[in-house]
């Protein structure tokens, strides 16, 4: 790119290479005003992009106060023109950021980010004003991660909202915003958010290093950098955890955990995360601390359900049948009469059936959802069984499987929950238990050696950090809660201070 | 590189489909059998195999067309043979890890179960926790040709009455293959099994009609206990003399008995605790045994005009209810060591434990020994409640 450009001092070139820079496009609006008298007046120019700015504040507080500024001193022809700009600038548009700037490349940077930029006849400086607006959604209650008790907004596609909604809850100036650019055709805004003082300095640097390593031509979602920045890129378990809830990032950063908020996505990346983290929701803070802690329980229960009882009932009934109490063995035995697949093939058809169904639940209209849903409960659930195909007891494993993976509260781990499962299955259809058994430890070695920016992946568990686990299985009450954990809080770890209460 | 790390896992896979699946085997692959009978036909086994029907044990729609089992017969000179050859006429495997009860015919067990148990113990495919059972009077067979009512499987309908009767009535003693398996190969302890015939009109047992009636014409029974030298039948117990060896072997978790009166009449108790302490040592080179039996009682009915409100009506129910039980437990070891000379109460273990030495020189004719030896018997009774009603009715009106 020519970027380095200056702009010249007229203004009619100035317009022109821009309009060039820009292909003609129709929606760069050029508005031409002169002022004062006839022959002595001066020629400007404002352009902006439609629907990127906020075109009624354009009309009040920048055309209007300009041409009230040439109606009165339209008597006194300004010859000097920096003079003039720099009285333009400085007491005449009522707008919050404005700076002057000089070249070409910059002029169309504003322009691209939503600002106005004013050019002058005579004047090779051009002011640039920050003026985005436009439609864009508000702010609404999260779609994915929704509590019963709790705030209910949600982050938006707007970066700058987005981080408001962060600086609402906490309100110290230790909190940092640092910018910057990712991208090389999309130029997206990047922020990565954090509490001096609290956070871990070593993995703050590691998260700028490898930000800035990032090449690409285009972050159109937070995925891209999760995929970018990742530790390890060859593991189906999430080692970055992204929220749409200002609350949660709140309560990260509290941590000491840093936050990266792209623009153009709902979604904020949160590192480190670690495996425990995915289990636990933002209600579990909100809620009393004895039910939160069952509901933790539940989730490490529903985890296993959603990993091994598919393939549990294949190795079970295809290899080991002296498990099985005799009554079960005999109702078992009776469903699976005349079903012409072994166990494993009726799994695996069952476990693609749901995928296929859950697959189109999120892609199709929702117009023919219903169509959809009322097909789909009848092929898994009646019809199948009976037809002969597929045993009744399979059905029941296939649906509190698909059930127990959503009771886990990020949706990444239950995607990698499923993807387990499926390797669970072939295991346990060529090994039996043995198979489900080895596929067990090496899970366990795999997740043992992840690390996510610097911290092991499983802490507080592997490594076992005693002070830690008050919030893993536990949630204990906020009132025993004293330190921050110590992984990536070390900096300020108090967190609470027991006072004495007075007795009633 | 790549081209390596993915051939590396093509042979990795491959692994999976060439190794793993040898013994795998789908449910309805299965013949599952839940009864076993072993007969002996001159020199050959006669093996029955009653083999369940699942989709008629549970009717999702109607069901019961057919009989809830079937039987599969075939004999052998080896009863692993005689097992195999019955893929010749059953279209499953027969699976027997859900074997509920092994029965074995009256003619097998006075010849001796042990070799038909080394099969029972040895195949990886039986555990050791069924139960062992005696047909009495008739082959194995008949019994496992016998449909029963309310439970759908004969071999369980076998197993759960055995196993409830057990708990709740002293004469019921149960054996699994491991216990059996103890006792004959310890020192100083003779097995016994519970016995079961086929009351009734045994040959219309094994129809569905034999459902169609209120009550079956042919119809499952216990008969008492056999006795056994190591693996031999020697005899059988009735059912107060198996009441005697319950007692005496700590089996009695819960019964019913009466006694009489002191003024006539009978009175039925329930016993609701027994412990008996079986005592063994060495005089003078002779062994001396004794039987000390404490029960806790409570009265559960009374047929006769007693005033229960005195503790000295009390305690001559408990001195007849003593009595009484001193009685019965005389008749077992009567029968034990004078009819059967069969130790199986575990006299020898209490001789062996307290005196080793000695044991080593009277273990080999222990049997003989126990039959000469006086038994010395020791009964004690607690009558703790009457129930929910003091006097009986009868008493009060007057």
């Amino acid at each position: 790119m020519t970027g380095s450009a200056n702009l010249e001092s007229s203004l009619k070139a100035n317009v022109a290479s821009i309009q060039e820079r820009t292909g003609n496009s129709d929606d760069l609006v050029v508005r031409d005003i002169g002022i004062g008298t006839e022959g002595a007046g001066i020629d400007f120019a404002i352009l902006y992009f439609e629907g990127l700015t906020e075109e009624k504040s354009i009309n009040q507080f920048i055309i209007e106060p300009l041409l009230n500024f040439g109606a009165t001193r339209g008597e006194h022809p300004l010859t000097d023109v920096h003079m003039l700009m720099d009285r333009l600038r400085k007491s005449v548009f009522a707008v919050g950021q404005i700076e002057a700037i000089n070249d070409l490349a910059a002029a169309l940077d504003a322009l691209m980010s939503g600002g106005v930029l004013v050019l002058c006849d005579g004047y090779a400086q051009g002011l640039r004003i920050s003026m985005a607006g436009g439609e864009q959604r508000a702010v609404t209650e999260p779609t994915n991660q929704s509590v019963i008790r709790g705030p209910k907004e949600s982050f938006t596609e707007n970066i700058r909202v987005n981080s408001a909604l962060i600086r609402r809850i906490i309100k110290v100036p230790n909190l940092v915003l640092h910018n910057r650019k990712l991208g090389k055709e999309t130029r997206t805004n990047v922020s990565i958010m954090y509490i001096q003082g609290i956070v871990d300095p070593t993995a703050l640097s590691e998260v700028g290093k490898r930000l800035g390593s990032i090449d690409t031509d285009a972050i159109l979602e937070s995925g891209y950098i999760e995929e970018f920045i990742q530790d390890e890129p060859y593991t189906i378990f999430p080692t970055v955890l992204n929220t749409e809830r200002p609350d949660t990032v709140a309560a990260a950063l509290l941590e000491g955990r840093i936050a990266i908020l792209i623009d153009g996505t709902p979604h904020v990346l949160l590192v480190p995360a670690l495996f425990v983290q995915f289990f636990q929701a933002s209600e579990d803070y909100y809620q009393r601390a004895d039910i939160s802690t069952l509901l933790r329980a539940l989730r490490y229960f529903g985890l296993f359900i959603a990993t091994l009882v598919p393939a549990l009932y294949v190795a079970i009934t295809t290899y080991h049948q002296e498990m099985i109490p005799t009554q079960l063995l005999i109702s078992l035995a009776a469903q699976r009469e005349g079903v012409p697949f072994p166990a494993f093939v009726e799994a695996i058809i069952m476990e693609a059936t749901y995928e296929i169904l859950r697959e189109a639940g999120v892609r199709m209209p929702r117009a023919v959802g219903q169509a959809v849903s009322i097909v789909g409960t009848l092929v898994i659930g009646q019809a199948a069984v009976e037809a002969g195909i597929i045993s009744a007891s399979m059905i029941i494993v296939v649906s509190i499987t698909a059930i127990s993976s959503y009771i886990i509260p990020v949706f990444d781990m239950s995607i990698a929950v499923r993807i387990t499962r499926f390797l669970f299955m072939g295991l346990a259809a060529a090994f039996g238990m043995f198979g489900i058994f080895v596929g067990m430890c090496a899970m366990l070695l795999h997740l043992s050696s992840l690390r996510s920016f610097g911290v092991p992946y499983m802490a507080p568990v592997g490594p076992f950090v005693l002070s830690d686990q008050k919030d893993v299985i536990l949630r204990v009450p906020h009132r025993s809660m004293k330190t921050r954990p110590s992984l990536f809080g070390k900096l300020n770890p108090i967190r609470t201070r027991r006072k004495d209460r007075d007795q009633p | 590189m790549n081209r390596k790390l993915f051939l590396t896992i093509v042979a990795l896979a491959s692994l999976l489909p060439l190794t793993g699946c040898w013994d795998r085997r789908e449910l309805n692959e299965l013949a599952i059998s839940l009864a076993l009978a072993i007969d002996r036909i001159d020199d050959r086994y006669l093996v029955t195999v009653q083999v369940v029907q699942p989709s008629e044990v549970v009717s999702q729609k109607g069901g019961g067309e057919t009989t809830p089992v079937t039987v599969y017969q075939s004999e052998g000179v080896t009863l692993f043979e005689a097992i195999r050859k019955m893929t010749t006429y059953s279209p499953r495997k027969i699976y027997a890890a859900h074997l509920r009860v092994a029965v074995f015919g009256e003619a097998l067990a006075r010849e001796g179960i042990g070799d038909a148990l080394d099969l029972l113990s040895r195949d990886y495919e039986f555990r050791t926790d069924f139960y062992l059972l005696v047909s009495k009077g008739m082959t194995a067979e008949r019994t496992l040709k016998v449909l029963t009512p309310l439970d759908k499987i004969p071999a369980s309908k076998l197993f759960n009455s055995i196993q409830t009767s057990s708990k709740a009535w002293a004469p019921s003693v149960t054996a699994t293959l491991d216990e059996f398996l103890e006792d004959i190969e310890g020192e100083g302890r003779n097995p016994v099994l519970s016995g079961i015939r086929v009351a009734g009109n045994a040959s219309k047992g094994d129809t569905k009609d034999n459902l169609n009636q209120v009550r079956p014409p042919a119809r499952l029974r216990n008969a008492g206990l056999a006795v056994f030298r190591k693996d031999r039948l020697v005899g059988w117990m009735n059912e107060r003399e198996s009441k005697g060896y319950s007692y005496i072997t700590n089996n009695v978790k819960s019964t019913v008995g009466h006694i009489p009166c002191p003024d006539g009449g009978k009175a039925a108790i329930e016993v609701v605790h027994s412990e008996a302490k079986l005592k063994g040592s060495v005089k003078d080179g002779r062994a001396k045994l004794a039987v000390e039996l404490s029960v806790e009682e409570n009265l559960g009915e009374v047929q006769c005009r007693i005033d229960l409100t005195r503790s000295e009506s009390i305690r001559e129910l408990e001195r007849e209810a003593e009595n009484t039980l001193t009685e019965i437990l005389d008749k077992a070891l009567g029968v034990a060591q004078n009819k059967y000379k069969s130790d199986i109460f575990g006299f020898g273990e209490a001789v062996h434990r307290s005196n080793p030495s000695a044991w080593k020189s009277m273990k080999d004719d222990w049997d003989n020994l126990f039959a000469d030896t006086y038994v010395d018997v020791q009964v004690k009774v607690k009558i703790k409640r009457t129930g929910t009603i003091g006097n009986s009715y009868k008493e009060r009106k007057e």
